[in-house]
Order: structure tokens, then sequence, then C-alpha cells
């Protein structure tokens, strides 16, 4: 009776302790957090396997797209219009020191004040190793086949291209066979029409079939100067070969010397009604450029000019292109390394700037001297920039580049830049007047903000470029982008404003009394005690607007202003080439909103938790 | 120090110097609820007096009417000569003169304790940076912490912020301070480190206005009681008189409940 009772009651642990053992597998690490995660429950496993699903097809079709099919070149080739704009190409070192600028005072501020982590050093070291490496990879594609659509109709053809001395080029007639043999031959078409034009007379093509002697087509390679005249070099025939085409329909020469060149294909037959046929001109061994832009800026300093032709054609990229059969070397040859290739020295000059910054910054946190710099740095880089970019009336090193010509990632720039420094003192203000015991100016702020939030942004857009100026006729000599800043500021104020009303209502009268109590005056308590407080209260709701502010920024497209979108909308409606490849350049401007946007709010995360930033009660 | 306290009190008793607070006929209003009803009082410089009366008696608003704080409607405050009117150049130098101490400290957050108490000597008084910090650490070591001047407001206990926001109110070397139930918000136990500040400055010789419900305070230090209800003076006295032998009826009633 007593002695189970005893057992019972009485418990001694043994005197060897059990052993420590882990945990079982599936509830730490990565399993544990799996299953804690992401599949604790019946629901939370079918979601999850949904949207995983969902997000894996989804980014892998984008990859398998961007790599084999996509044509990245629209950007590349346009690189100084998204960036600049029409910027004057002779001052675009202008854009290049105001970018150079705002990168190493960023790089300085964020020393002072942010914490970099050292992750992101990190990715923008690899970042910049692949666009530095990149360019020298896979170098070795060997140069593509350029198929020319020859219509009747068109006569002389005159295709342009740069050679280089010793470069074999070969020249082919090529008759039609079938249509699948156009279907392909389409990729490497080019021709400055429409594209709609463009697949009817391809359609056409099929159905056509030239009969070569019919037309007596002749074929020519001639060295050009910029008259068009042929060249005559080292004392050689000014027209290197001159063969009917009928005979052989081969042209196989080797160029004599480094220059540009035209490949005539010439009609020279009586039966000029005679419309029916087409022919593809099989071109290897040329030099490929897209536009006449393209050739002039990438090669012009070499090579001079390139000559005036009657309705020159210029061969385009689009004869890379292997619809769903580009491999990934192909890839990293043709889309990646000349991208890589045009901004890499950029790059590597933007990463050492916000470096170097970055390194005074952090060293130099605790001077005076350094914060008063990059305080002055900041507060002077308005003016300077705009002063910069404007130029001076009458000056020689800076003369006035008109803001009508400022477009691209400048523009959207410059908008945002402007709108955030002028819309939130004026933000500030609309919300202090709101508040004050002034009826009148209380009712004019409230008059003035709710007439302007009760407004879509791009109605406010379109009274600064048309009703304002109609009333007053003074302001109708100002610059469309000035309006249009001035536009965008009014707006971001006028939210800003109710944001700041709403930091300003979480003050505690308390404070005020405090304040009062120690004789400061109303300036002095607004400044030094309320707004502190109210502001680090509002930052997410401050940088939000201020990042929704530069995503507005692309509405000016609809008013007229080349900023990123209304540029990339020009580019790919004014160079028809390009018109296939408009999800190529949209896809390109949405990464550099985002990656800005993304860093934006990053870096309002990080001024939320700082010590400067945090409100303690 | 004591000795000089006792002469002080024989000069305030003899009338020998002009009184530093004067009140006469002060009426308040808020809306048409009559808060404050026909106050007359005169302090003398260096005198305590200690306000006390239920809640809604009105002498909070008393003492913010003195700096202004709140406004009067009708009667007289003379501080230190001066007249409180609508003349703002009046109220910024009457509220110099006056320190100000809130039941809820009303410290601002986001300012360090140093920068809590340098900022109304840098900006109103333009004292320059480095005076002004090291005026703000002496004021920290009188109420006892020294060591807390980099901090922020949040960071301390509730006893060592009203002992911050007393600095902060001495930094502007005020000749009146005013103390609006400063320990009213605080844990029993932080209330003894308060007082005991509060004591020291009255010993000093500081002209003091204390609202509080603290009653061995108001007995041991205060030179004068007086007793508020519904919004008029009851009764006023020395603590002998007043926790001894009080006269009115409504003094008898509320000090029988609170002792």
């Amino acid at each position: 009776m007593r002695a189970p009772d005893l057992e019972r009651q009485i418990y001694v642990a043994p005197s060897e302790p059990p052993a420590t053992r882990r945990p079982p597998a599936t509830s730490v690490g990565v399993l544990g957090w799996l299953r804690e995660n992401l599949f604790s429950s019946r629901l939370n496993t079918v979601a999850t396997l949904l949207t995983g699903a969902l997000i894996i097809w989804f980014i892998v079709a984008f990859i398998i797209w961007a790599i084999t099919n996509a044509q990245w070149s629209v950007v590349t080739n346009n690189l100084r219009l998204i960036s600049s704009g029409l910027y004057p190409r002779a001052e675009i070192w202008r854009v290049e020191l105001t970018a150079a600028l705002l990168v190493l005072l960023t790089g300085l501020g964020l020393g002072i004040w942010g914490r970099v982590a050292r992750s992101v050093w990190g990715v923008v070291l690899v970042a910049l190793a692949v666009v530095v490496i990149v360019p020298f990879l896979g170098a070795n594609i060997p140069a593509p086949t350029v198929h020319l659509l020859i219509e009747p109709q068109r006569s002389p053809a005159t295709f342009v291209f740069l050679g280089n001395a010793g470069d074999e080029i070969s020249v082919e007639l090529d008759p039609l066979t079938d249509e699948a043999d156009t279907a392909t031959r389409q990729l490497g078409y080019v021709e400055s029409q429409s594209r709609t034009t463009w697949s009817t007379q391809s359609r056409a093509a099929t159905t056509g079939q030239l009969d070569l002697s019919d037309y007596n087509l002749s074929l020519a390679v001639r060295v050009l100067d910029s008259g068009l005249s042929p060249l005559s070099a080292d004392g050689a025939p000014a027209a290197i070969v001159s063969t009917p085409a009928a005979e052989s329909g081969t042209l196989r020469i080797t160029l004599p010397r480094d220059g540009w060149y035209a490949v005539e294909v010439q009609r020279d037959d009586e039966d000029r009604d005679n419309n029916a046929g087409h022919a593809w001109l099989r071109i290897e061994g040329v030099d490929l450029f897209p536009s006449l832009d393209s050739a002039t800026t990438g090669r012009g300093a070499d090579f001079g000019a390139p000559p005036e032709v009657d309705r020159p054609i210029y061969a385009e990229e689009r004869a890379h292109r292997f619809e769903g059969a580009r491999d990934f070397s192909e890839f990293v040859s043709l889309q990646l390394a000349p991208f890589f290739k045009t901004i890499a020295s950029e790059a590597f000059i933007g990463t050492a700037l916000f470096a170097n910054g970055w390194i005074i910054g952090s060293l130099g946190r605790h001077e005076n001297a350094v914060r008063r710099a990059a305080i002055a740095g900041w507060a002077l880089a308005g003016p300077a920039i705009l002063v910069i970019l404007y130029g001076v009336q009458g000056s020689n090193t800076l003369p006035i580049v008109p803001s009508s010509v400022w477009g691209g990632l400048l523009l959207t720039i410059l908008l945002t830049f402007v709108g955030i420094t002028a819309s939130f003192p004026l933000g500030v203000a609309l919300a202090l007047g709101r508040r004050s015991d002034l009826p009148v100016i209380k009712w004019t702020c409230t008059l003035l903000i709710e007439v302007i939030r009760g407004v879509p942004l791009i109605t406010i857009l379109f009274m600064a470029k048309l009703i304002v100026p109609f009333f007053w006729s003074e302001l109708s000599d100002i610059d469309l982008t000035v309006r249009m800043m001035i536009g965008l500021t009014l707006f971001s104020a006028a939210y800003l404003a109710e944001n700041v009303r709403g930091g300003l209502q979480i003050v505690p009268h308390g404070q005020l009394e405090a304040a009062r109590a120690l004789g400061m005056n109303p300036f002095l308590t607004t400044s030094l005690i309320v707004l502190p407080q109210a502001l680090r209260a509002v930052i997410p709701a401050i940088v939000g607007q201020f990042i929704s502010l530069f995503k507005d920024t692309s509405l000016v497209a609809v008013v007229g202003l080349f900023e990123l979108v209304g540029i990339v909308d020009t580019i790919v409606s004014g160079q028809p080439v390009y018109r296939p490849y408009q999800r190529e350049a949209y896809i390109f401007i949405a990464i550099i909103y985002f990656v800005i946007s993304y860093a934006m709010s990053d870096v309002s995360r990080r001024l939320e938790t700082s010590g400067a930033g945090s409100v303690r009660r | 120090m004591t000795m000089q306290k006792e002469e002080v009190r024989v000069t305030t008793n003899n009338n020998s110097r002009e009184p530093i607070i004067i009140c006469h006929g002060v009426n308040k209003w808020f809306g048409s609820f009559h808060v404050l009803k026909d106050i007359d009082i005169e302090v003398m410089p260096q005198e305590v007096v200690v306000i006390i009366g239920p809640s809604g008696s009105g002498k909070s608003t008393f003492i913010r009417c003195i700096n202004r704080l709140e406004e009067h409607q009708e009667g007289q405050i003379i501080v230190d000569g001066i007249e409180l009117s609508h003349d703002v150049r009046n109220i910024a130098a009457i509220r110099s003169e006056i320190g100000m101490v809130f039941q809820q400290f009303n410290l601002f957050p986001h300012l360090t304790v140093q920068q809590n108490i340098t900022l109304a000597p840098r900006y109103v008084r333009r004292q320059p940076r480095h005076g002004a910090d090291q005026i703000a650490l002496q004021l920290l070591d009188r109420v006892g912490i020294p060591e807390q001047a980099r901090k922020y407001p949040g960071q301390l206990s509730g006893g060592q912020q009203q002992r911050v926001a007393i600095a902060r109110a001495l930094a502007m070397q005020p000749k009146i301070m005013l103390f609006d139930e400063p320990t009213s918000a605080l844990d029993p136990e932080m209330i003894k480190e308060v007082l005991d500040v509060m004591k020291e400055l009255a010993q000093s010789g500081m002209t003091m206005l204390v609202v509080t419900h603290e009653m061995g305070f108001a007995r041991e230090v205060a030179d004068r009681i007086v007793f508020f209800d519904e919004g008029r003076i009851v009764e006023m006295g020395p603590p002998e008189h007043f926790f001894n032998d009080p006269q009115h009826d409504r003094t008898k009633l509320f000090l029988s409940q609170i002792l």
C-alpha cells in the first residue's frame, strides 16, 4: 500500500544527465522553416504549390523569351536617347557631369547618414564585374547574313555598309523558292517603311517569282566618299566590280580599304511596267548596324559621315534573330555583350565615384566639415545642375540647350528632383497654413489642397500646357518643361500637405505648451519642435508620395515631353525597324523605374529604423 | 542656507519687498463655464506657494494663466512688474522669467536630454552652444542625473524625465517656477526623487508655485498653502495654520478626506 504511493510521489533524476540531442530535422533549419511557413496546413500547402507554380512558370517563360527571342538591341542602340533624349551630342558631357555629381553626392550622403549593407556592395561588385567581363566573352560569332528584299518598283536599291580593308564579302541574288524559305528570310529583311507595308510585301514576295534575265538586274559594289562619287583608291577603278547578276548571280570581293561601301542593285530594262516578282539579295560578311543614327554615332569618328545616297537601306540586326532557336552563347555575344560594352565605362566610372563619395562620407561621418560639405553640396546641386544643363546666355562653354530637347532618363530624374525639392517646402507650408489660426490663410490653403486633390494629375498637366497660357499670355513664354515641373510640384505638394497634416496631428498639445512655456516663439516652436516630430512620423508616407511622383512623371509623355516613356514611345514608333520590339523597350524602362523606386523605398526604410529617424517616447 | 531662508521669510512678512506676482480680480471662463472667480493673491520673491484642492477646482488653470498658457478674461496679472496683456512682447518677456514643469513632463522626444535643456537657451536667449552645454551639464548634476545627458527621454524612467524637465526649465534662469502636479504621473517609488529636487530648489530661494496632492511636501516646504475649490480661493495660510487649524468647512472636509 505504502510502497507504490511513495514511488509515485518521489522522483530523483539519475546522476548522469541525458545526452543533449539535436532537435528533429523537420523542426529546424530549412526544412523546419518550410514546414512552418509554407506547408503548415492543407490550405497553406495548396496555396504554396499554386503560387509557386505560377511564379516559376512566369519566370521561366520570361527568361526563355528574354534569352532566345527578345531583341534587346532596341535598347542598346538607343541608349543615348533613353538616357538623355535629344540633348545635343556635342554637349553630352554636361549630362555626364550632372550624373557624376548626383552619383557622388548620393555616395557621400549614404556614407554619412546611411548604412550600406555589405551585401549591397557584393551585388554592386558582381554586377560591375559582369558588365566589364561579358563584352570579352563569346565574341566569335561569325558575321551574319543579311537578306534584303529586292522589289521591282525600287530601283536602284542601295545598301550602305562600312567595310574594313581585307574583309571578304559575298553578294548574291537569291531566288525565292518557297514559303518556308520566305518566312525565315523575312527576319533578315530590313527596310525603312512601316510594318504593315512590310508584311504585305513579304506576303507578295512568297508568290512572286523573279526571272533575273527578265529584269536585267545588275549588282555593283562601290567605295564611296561622302558625295557618292565613286572613289578611286590608289588608282584602282572606281567601281570595284560590276557584274551582271544574271551570269553567275554571285559576287565575291575583298575590300581594298576602310570606308563606306554601297551595294547597288540596278535595274536596266525597258519593261518597267512589269512589276511582278521579288528576289532576295543575300549579303555575307558585312558589319551590321540598325539605322543611320547608329551608323553615324558608332563609326562616324573613324570613317566620317556616311554618304548621302538615294533610298538607302541599312542592315539591321534582325538578321541575328532565329525565332526560338537562339542559344545562350549567341544571347551573350549578340545581346548582352554589346549592351554591356556600351555601358561599361559609364558603369565603372559611376561606381568608382559612388564608392569614393561613400568612403569619404563614412570616414568623415563625424567631421563637421564633411557633413557641411555634403549638405551644401545637396543644397547647391539643384541650381548647379539646372545651370549646367540649361547653359548660360552668351557663353561658349555652356551654350543654351533649350529644355525642349531634354529627354529620357535625364528628364525623368530632373522632373522628380525638381518636384521633390520644390513640393516638400510647399507641401509643409500648405499643411501649416491649413492649420493656421488666420481664417483667410486657412481657407486659401484648404481650397488649394482640395482642388488639386480633386483633379487627376493629367488634367493639371494639360491645364499647365493649354489653359494657363490662355489666361495669362505672359505664361505662354514659359517653357513647357518648366510648366510641367510646376504642375507636378503643385500636385505633389497638395498630397504631401495632407500627409504632413496627419503628422502634425499626432504631435501632442503638451509639446506646444512646453515650447511656449520656454519662451519660444511660434516660428521656433514649429521649426524645432513640431515639424521634426511630425515629419519623422510620416516619413513612409512622404517617401511613398515621392515614389509615386517619380512614377507620375511618365504622364508628361502625354503632354508631349520625351521623358522615359515618351522617348521609348518615340523610338518604337518613329524608327520602324524597332516597331516589333516595343516589349523589349518597355520592359527595359520598367526595370529602370523599378530599380529607382525600390532604392527610394529602401532608403526610407533605413531612415525609419535609423537612430536619427525613430521617434522615441 | 536655512538661515538665509529665515531672513527671507522675515522680509516677506514685513512686506518690505514688492510682490513678484500680483493677481487682482482674475476671472476666466471656458465657454460659459466660470472656471476662475475673482482670484486675488500676491506672491513674494522666494516664497513657496503650494496650491491644493479637488480636481476641477481651477488650480491648474490658475497657474497656467500666470505664464499665459491660458488667457484670463477679467482682472490683472502682474508678473515682475509686467502686466499680462495681449502684447506679444510682454508675454514673451514674462515667459522667459517663468519656468514651468508639467504633469506629463512634455520633454521633446526627438532630442537628447542635453538638447532638451539647451534648446531654449540657445535659440531664445541666443547663448553660444558651448556655454549652454556647460550649463546643461551643471543642471543635470544638480538634479542628480549627470550621466544621462546623451540619452533620449524615452530611455529614462518617469522620475528621471521629470527631473530633466525641471533642469530644462531652470536652464532659462527663471525667477519663478510653476509646477503643475509634477508627481501625479509618477510611480510611487519615483515621487521622492522629484520632490527632493524641488525641496532643494525651494531651499535655494526660488519663487515657486506648486500644484500638488503631496501633503507631506506641502507641510514641509510650503511658506503658504492655498486651497482652491470651485474656481475660488477658499482658504490660504501657512502650513501650520492650514493643516492644524483650518477655518472653512470646505477645507475641513477636504482635509478630513485626504489625511
